[in-house]
C-alpha cells in the first residue's frame, strides 16, 4: 500500500523561536506514523536550513536547538525541499545550505500538494 | 525477571532489539506488543500520548513498521511491529494514561495486539532466552546505553 503523503509549508524563521520547534515535531510524528512526509521552506522558513543557524535557535530556554529538532525529523525520514525564490531573497546558494536539501521552485509546491492527503502550513 | 545495564527484560519475552520493543505469544496466533524499559529510558520522561491510527485496525501490519507512536516532551518516534500480522486491537487504557507504557510496560502498558499467522517462523528474526538477552546485553553496551 502506497503510504499517504503529507507536505507541511514552514515560513517561520529565526525571529520567530517559538514557531520553529513544532512543525519539525509534527513532521517527525507523522513520519513515525508511516506518512510520506515533505516540508517545504520559504520565506524565512529557508533560513533554517542554512548551515550552522539552527543550532543557535532556542524555541525554549534552556531546552533543545532547533538543530535537533530538525535533526530528528531528518532520521525519522522527513524530506526537505527549499523554495529557489526565497533563496534568492536572502542571498543563499545550495552550498549554504545544509545536505540533503531539495532546491524546488514555487510551481513544485502545487504540484506536491496535489499528490498530498494533507497540506498543513506553519 | 532479568536486568541488563540496569534494565528490566524478561526473559520469557522476545524483543526486537533494534527498536525496544517486546512481544509475547498469548495462545492462538495473538502476539501483544509493547515498549520495554530501554524504550521508556530512551523516551526520556513522562509520555504524554500513545497513539495507534485508527485506520491501522484491521489492517496488514509488515515487520518493522509502525503500529503506534510515542510522544513526550523531549522524544516522538514510532513503535514497529516486532513481526507481521493483522493489527487486532490497542490497548484502551493507553488513552486515559499513556505513561503505563513506561511505569508498568510489561503488564497493563502493553501497546497493541497483533494476529501473526507466521508467529512461528517470524520469531526467529527476534532475540529471546539466556543467548538473547545476551546478545541484547551487548548491543546495549554498543550503544552504551543504560537504565541506571
Amino acid at each position: 500500500m502506497e503510504p499517504d503523503k503529507i507536505l507541511i509549508m514552514m515560513t517561520s524563521g529565526p525571529d520567530t523561536p517559538r514557531r520553529c520547534a513544532t512543525p519539525f515535531f509534527m513532521a517527525t510524528l507523522a513520519a513515525a506514523m508511516e506518512y510520506e512526509v515533505t516540508m517545504f521552506f520559504t520565506i524565512d522558513g529557508t533560513l533554517l536550513l542554512k548551515r550552522g543557524m539552527a543550532a543557535t535557535i532556542f524555541p525554549k530556554a534552556g531546552g533543545k536547538s532547533v538543530e535537533s529538532f530538525l535533526n530528528e525529523a531528518l532520521e525519522a525520514g522527513v524530506k526537505l525541499t527549499a523554495c529557489t525564490a526565497s533563496m534568492e531573497l536572502h542571498g543563499l546558494t545550495q552550498s549554504d545550505l545544509i545536505d540533503g536539501v531539495k532546491m524546488v521552485g514555487g510551481a513544485s509546491f502545487w504540484q506536491m500538494s496535489e499528490g498530498a492527503k494533507t497540506v498543513v502550513s506553519f | 525477571m532479568g536486568k541488563i545495564r540496569g534494565c528490566e527484560l524478561p526473559e520469557d519475552l522476545y524483543y526486537y532489539a533494534e527498536k525496544h520493543v517486546w512481544a509475547k505469544p498469548m495462545g492462538g496466533s495473538l502476539i501483544r506488543v509493547g515498549m520495554n524499559t530501554v524504550a521508556g529510558k530512551l523516551s526520556g520522561g513522562k509520555l504524554n500520548a500513545v497513539t495507534v491510527r485508527a485506520k491501522n485496525i484491521g489492517a496488514e501490519i509488515a515487520a518493522g513498521k509502525s503500529v503506534a507512536t510515542v510522544e513526550s516532551s523531549k522524544y516522538v518516534g514510532p513503535v514497529p511491529a516486532p513481526v507481521a500480522g493483522v493489527l487486532k486491537r490497542a490497548n484502551e487504557k493507553l488513552t486515559a494514561d499513556p505513561n503505563l507504557a513506561i511505569t508498568d510496560p510489561y503488564g497493563e502498558g502493553w501497546i497493541v495486539e497483533l494476529e501473526s499467522p507466521n508467529w512461528e517462523t517470524d520469531k526467529a528474526g527476534l532475540l529471546a532466552g539466556p543467548d538473547g538477552l545476551a546478545a541484547y546485553k551487548a548491543k546495549l553496551e554498543a550503544d552504551g546505553i543504560s537504565c541506571e
